[in-house]
């Protein structure tokens, strides 16, 4: 007999990595082989773990047809399996996993598709945040204005590829029909986030990108610029906060010197 | 609307993310709403939807996550999110399972077979006490569908889980498909199985559909909730009826989701057969 905890170890083992003789042995079969008894068990966590990847991941689905997804969904589960029960936050490794999977290695902008797809899923998943409270970043002294600091609406992500993944993913959403556009159109610089209830994808140019990135990052207001000027020497500051401010995807703001005391 | 009074007599449905807004819509008239606390621990939306959905009908959360069966710690941050979200949604009742998820770290879902020990008896009794304590009410247990049974069980399920009621104070929730689908799978007598459950301990009862799947040349049942209840689970059902009298009951239907209309139909026919059996003392209670 084995204690519980080591039970549910090696139940665990033979489902998903090496099938323990012990545990084997503890299986009334009842006239059907044991093996065949735990194959039920592994079925199911397998194809509900796959269903939940597929929600997630649908352009990835269509872009390698169900069979494929299928066949990188279980490779992937038996690796990474969930380690907590909302299955909504379940599958965040699994861009970098593509990225790894030798069998994707002809869809290079595959990983990128599926980065795209989990910032929407988890996008999808959060009301409109708290806005930022202007009234007090008015009376910030303008002196300190270098050392803010910048809390991100929960829902905002930033992605920047090679590959135009805004376009491709626009492509194989349901009920359109439009051109597959060349992978000569990228790279693209995204912005997603929540706006009321709907989730807003918008293309940002390099600067704007570098500057909120840096922000989203937790650099200083004057850090974000300066990444912003680097990328483009005509970078427009003012212009830039404000039209930060229009987009509404920072929550909150810290001064560092407030920070220190 | 009092929240922590019991579960509305009649039968009910299990509310599933494609009917939300329909229900919302039209709302129809259905006793009462059972749903997964994990599809709405995330917050956002849905948690918005579904707090509209309670302003409407009673709600009761049927976890799926807490892994009772678990040799070790429960996991303190899901049981911290089921409190927040009944704290929030002040459900009627609250339900688990008795099974287990979680091994090292890794979440299977699924609800994974238990053998019948005293050493599983202490580890589940401990974890009900414990989320109780932390919910600050009584849950109910459903027994699980089983694919196997372990050699070394000393008790059988229905007798363990009468012994988890009288040690914890719990109620049980009597899923007569998963009594079906055990039965045939690992070789139970559903009617003794049902004669075995302790009468005042169970507080609901679940009916769902189930798949025949082949598995080495033998039927195995699957209860995958992607079917009408059969026709033997509605029999079982009437002798589940007979012994624990008019319990509130649920129609659950998890894959190829049909329109609501069909859930509502489904649970129309559990109501008439509920009609036999609830009492005048049980209609001056539900009035």
């Amino acid at each position: 007999m084995l204690a519980l905890r080591e039970l549910q170890a090696r139940f665990t083992d033979s489902l998903f990595a090496t099938e323990d003789p012990t545990l084997l042995d503890l299986v009334d079969g009842d006239g059907l082989d044991a093996r065949a008894r735990l194959a039920v068990y592994r079925h199911h966590v397998l194809t509900t773990l796959t269903a939940t990847l597929e929600a997630a991941y649908p352009v990835v689905c269509r872009l390698v047809d169900r069979r494929f997804f299928g066949y990188a969904a279980d490779a992937f589960i038996r690796r990474h399996l969930p380690t907590e029960p909302c299955l909504a936050e379940y599958g965040a490794g699994f861009p970098d996993f593509l990225a790894s999977f030798p069998a994707c290695g002809a869809l290079p902008y595959l990983p990128d598709v599926a980065r795209l797809e989990w910032a929407v899923h988890t996008a999808a998943q959060h009301s409109d945040a708290a806005s930022l409270d202007l009234a007090r970043l008015r009376r910030v002294d303008p002196r300190d204005m270098a050392q803010l600091r910048f809390v991100p609406d929960p829902s905002l992500a930033l992605l920047a590829s090679p590959w135009p993944v805004d376009r491709i993913w626009k492509a194989h959403q349901e009920g359109t029909s439009k051109e597959l556009p060349g992978l000569q159109d990228g790279p693209v610089c995204l912005q997603i986030h929540v706006v009321g209830e709907t989730v807003a994808m918008r293309v940002l140019e390099p600067a704007t990108f570098a500057f909120r990135d840096a922000l989203t990052r937790g650099l200083t207001l004057g850090e974000a610029a300066g990444s912003a000027l680097e990328r483009d020497p005509s970078f427009g500051l003012q212009q830039a906060i404000s039209e930060l401010l229009d987009d509404c995807i920072f929550s909150n703001f810290t001064l560092v010197t407030e920070e220190r005391a | 609307m009092n929240g922590k009074r019991a579960l509305p007599s009649g039968a009910g449905i299990g509310l599933r993310a494609p009917h939300v807004g329909e229900l919302l819509a039209t709302r129809p008239a259905v006793p009462w709403l059972e749903v997964h606390p994990e599809n709405y621990m995330s917050g956002g939306p849905a948690l918005v939807l579904l707090e509209a959905v309670r302003r409407e009908y009673p709600v009761s959360l049927h976890g799926v996550g807490l892994s009772l069966g678990t040799a070790g710690d429960l996991d303190a941050r899901h049981l911290s999110r089921l409190r927040s979200l009944v704290d929030r949604l002040e459900p009627c009742l609250v339900s688990e399972h008795l099974s287990w998820s979680t091994a090292g770290g890794a979440y299977l879902n699924h609800l994974l077979p238990l053998p019948y020990t005293d050493e599983t008896l202490r580890v589940v009794a401990d974890h009900i006490d414990e989320v109780q304590n932390a919910l600050g009410r009584r849950i109910l247990i459903e027994n699980p569908s089983s694919y196997l049974r372990f050699r070394h069980s000393s008790m059988a399920e229905p007798h363990f889980l009468a012994e988890l009621a009288r040690r914890t104070g719990c109620g049980l929730l009597c899923d007569v498909n998963n009594i079906y689908v055990s039965a045939w799978n690992v070789g139970l007598d559903a009617g003794s199985y049902l004669d075995a459950l302790p009468v005042p301990a169970i507080g609901e009862i679940h009916l769902a559909g189930h798949a025949a799947n082949d598995a080495d040349g033998r039927t195995i049942l699957i209860d995958d909730h992607g079917s009408p209840v059969t026709a033997p689970v509605w029999k079982l059902y009437q002798r589940a009826l007979e012994r624990f009298g008019s319990v509130p009951t649920l129609i659950e239907w998890d894959t190829d989701i049909p329109e609501l209309s069909v859930l509502l139909g489904e649970a129309s026919v559990a109501d008439r057969l509920l009609e036999a059996f609830t009492s005048e003392d049980d209609h001056a209670c539900a009035a």
